[in-house]
């Protein structure tokens, strides 16, 4: 069941360009990127409950590293260029990730919330490097001696890179590494008292956070094309937390739902202008209400409810 | 059963994606469709919703009330940016693929503009009037560009202010970026023809408020004239500093800031006396045929919202896109539009002197000298040019 589902979605997914028309494949390549950043969330969100405002700024730091990468080596391949855009992105993470070890709740938000701010500042005063306020063109990336220089063929870098990500995540949940993390999010103590390393594995949560946001990164900065420190307003760091709350804490599916949902509703509500912000955040509010555990949640409930013809209650929301 | 409401879905997909082929993008019998990514949020949200709203849209009103132009109207739709350059290229990307739209119209902000640059000149979609300052959009194909190139902007200050008013000492007080230090290039060389040097030059970063350093620094240099390239409330605080330290003996001379009075109630009492350069004749009292008719249309289409410079260079640029087309015929396609454009010679609009756009592609390169009395601009020039 969870196979086919699996071996389906990836069908989709490559037939897509063929399918649709092009700018949906664009569409579909930022969708993606985001559900990336929206799993690397969810691994420090959904799964170990530290919360955080500051993720635009990973997406940042891995979209720069990408940026200056494919500028000044325009041969290297795309796959070390997201590497080190998800190393870079990384380190960035756990040189945050040991100060905020001691941080909760609303002062861990409110140190990513500065943290973000941080990063949009340093772009803006780094100009030797970043360019500053004028922004950063973005080359064709070279993948084999092939120039990515289409929607098509960014679309389908992404799809591969997203495919790996996904299926990595999946698994750490059933891993030592992810029922650690788990632990970590239920009880704080119970996990210390079972032999959890609390230090230990929220500074990797951390980390792989912020690797995942980096490889993200990467990607955007190539799907996009352009980069400049008002891409990364601390707007985007809350779309992304908006993405794992619809979507579902704590689960990898809700995490890509999510992030297609938020990622079309921005789109579709350019047109509204001046209303755009007032019509987001009322069906936030309203998807909060109905689904309150979340896309993911409320599927589940739906599928059990079919299975087995009455409705029974998912697992409860995680807390905050 | 659901495979084969399957492969209808994608054929139905597929013949969305390829429409009749030689027909041209957002040009049909009836209508022309134009539209583009502006700000509706974020921190340009006025001036967006000035230039597109009441602006461009005002002036498609009087010619679709009158019966459109070759038998066809023309319908705009603008997508909300909020200053984004990624959303601005998702937008631009859906309006030429989705929307299919004929061309680009005053998209707002260098970084916007600049990161949809690209892909519009490779997918040859006319990028009209961009609402930006940086020489980047000069003498491409496909771009007419609409508001005054910062180094135009320049070379009509010095040389006023080196040439008649007879100045000698000059300072800047720059944003540190793209358009700040366009201006800082220009003015270095155009005041190079004139054997003169900036005397002193302060930088300020973007979003910061505070400007007290920069300015007691620039007061020891002693300018005769201090530039400020800077945003409205940056400028605004400049002006305030100035006037609390009492430093009277120069004359603040602005660059962005002056484009609209809206923006000198920031300053207060403070902007008492700048002076600068205006693109725009005065929206509210100016004589001039054009803007009397400006005054007109936009009391009776909107008649609550003030007339101001942002909504008249949106008239402007409608204007000039609905000559282009009259031009360009009944066969309106991209390329008889552009070389319609550029046909245009001698031109008269009633709101800037006569108009000729040649392969520079620039559809603004004058300004008047103005300054500030008691809260209004008053002209001390006829047009400046800068050719």
């Amino acid at each position: 069941m969870r196979r086919a589902a699996l071996a389906l979605g990836l069908v989709a997914l490559l037939a897509w360009p063929w399918a649709s028309p092009r700018y949906f494949v664009f569409l579909a390549s930022l969708s993606l990127v985001n559900a990336i950043v929206a799993i690397g969330l969810n691994l420090l969100s959904g799964y170990t409950n530290q919360l955080s405002f500051g993720h635009a700024g990973f997406l940042a730091v891995g979209a720069y590293t990408a940026a200056l990468v494919t500028t000044r080596w325009p041969d290297v391949p795309v796959v070390v260029t997201l590497a080190a855009a998800a190393l870079v992105t990384g380190l960035v993470g756990l040189c945050l990730g040991v100060p905020c070890l001691r941080l909760e709740g609303l002062y861990l938000a409110m140190a990513t919330l500065a943290f973000g701010f941080v990063v949009v500042e340093a772009i803006m005063n780094l100009d030797w490097l970043t360019r500053g306020n004028d922004g950063l063109r973005v080359p064709a990336a070279r993948l084999g001696g092939i120039a990515l220089a289409t929607d098509t063929a960014r679309y389908y870098l992404t799809v591969a890179v997203a495919a790996l990500l996904i299926l990595a995540a999946l698994n750490i949940a059933r891993t030592r590494t992810g029922r650690a993390l788990l632990a970590v999010r239920e009880s704080e103590i119970a996990a210390q008292a079972s032999g959890v390393h609390l230090a230990a594995y929220k500074t990797l949560a951390f980390v792989l956070s912020a690797f995942y946001t980096g490889v993200a990164g990467g990607l955007f900065a190539l799907v996009v094309g352009f980069l400049s420190p008002d891409s990364f307003d601390v707007f985007l760091s809350v779309d992304f937390v908006a993405m794992i709350v619809v979507g579902g804490l704590g689960s990898v599916p809700g995490s890509v739902l999510g992030a297609a949902v938020i990622t079309t509703l921005n789109d579709s509500l350019a047109g509204f202008q001046n209303y755009r912000p007032l019509i987001f955040g009322a069906i936030l509010i309203a998807s909060m209400l109905f689904m309150p555990g979340g896309i993911a949640s409320a599927l589940r409930k739906l599928l059990l409810a079919g299975a087995a013809g009455h409705p029974r209650t998912g697992p409860p929301a995680p807390k905050f | 059963m659901t495979i084969r409401i399957a492969l209808w879905l994608v054929l139905a997909l597929v013949w969305a994606a390829f429409p009749a082929s030689g027909q041209q993008p957002g040009v049909t019998d009836k209508e022309i469709l134009i539209g583009g990514s502006n700000s509706f949020s974020g921190p340009l949200a006025f001036t967006g919703e000035q230039i597109t709203k009441f602006g461009v849209d005002l002036y498609f009103k009087v010619i679709n009330d009158a019966g459109g132009i070759h038998g066809r109207t023309i319908r705009t739709i603008y997508y909300d940016d909020g200053y984004r350059p990624q959303d601005a290229v998702a937008n631009t990307k859906k309006l030429v693929e989705q929307d299919k739209i004929f061309a680009v119209i005053i998209p707002q902000g260098s970084p916007p503009v600049v990161a949809t640059l690209d892909y519009l000149e490779e997918n040859k979609v006319p990028l009209l009037f961009p609402y930006q300052s940086s020489p980047v959009t000069r003498s491409k194909r496909y771009v007419f560009q609409g508001m005054t190139l910062s180094d135009r902007s320049s070379k009509m200050m010095i040389d006023y202010l080196a040439g008649p008013r007879k100045l000698k000492k000059f300072a800047a007080l720059y944003q540190d970026d793209e358009y700040g230090k366009s201006f800082l290039t220009a003015f270095e060389k155009d005041l190079g023809r004139f054997n003169l040097k900036l005397v002193a030059a302060e930088s300020v970063k973007r979003g910061v408020t505070d400007v007290s350093a920069q300015i007691a620094k620039l007061q020891a240099a002693k300018p005769e004239v201090t530039f400020l390239v800077l945003v409205p409330g940056p400028a605004a605080q400049a002006l305030r500093e100035r006037q609390k330290i009492g430093w009277t003996d120069t004359l603040m001379v602005s660059t962005g800031p002056l484009t609209d009075e809206r923006y000198l109630a920031l300053a207060g009492d403070a902007a008492e006396g700048v002076e600068g350069l205006s693109l725009w004749p005065d929206p509210l009292l100016s004589d001039l045929a054009g803007a009397k008719l400006y005054r007109e249309h936009m009391q009776k289409h909107f008649p609550k919202n003030e007339p101001n410079r942002y909504s008249l260079a949106g008239y402007f640029a409608g204007m000039l896109f609905a000559e282009g087309a009259k031009r360009a015929g009944r066969n309106l396609t991209r390329e008889s539009l552009v070389a319609a454009l550029e046909s245009i010679k001698g031109w008269e609009t009633g709101i800037l002197p006569p108009l000729t756009i040649s392969a520079d592609h620039e559809t603004q390169k004058q300004g008047f000298w103005v300054r500030v009395e008691k809260g209004r601009f008053k002209p001390l020039t006829d047009w400046l040019k800068s050719e």
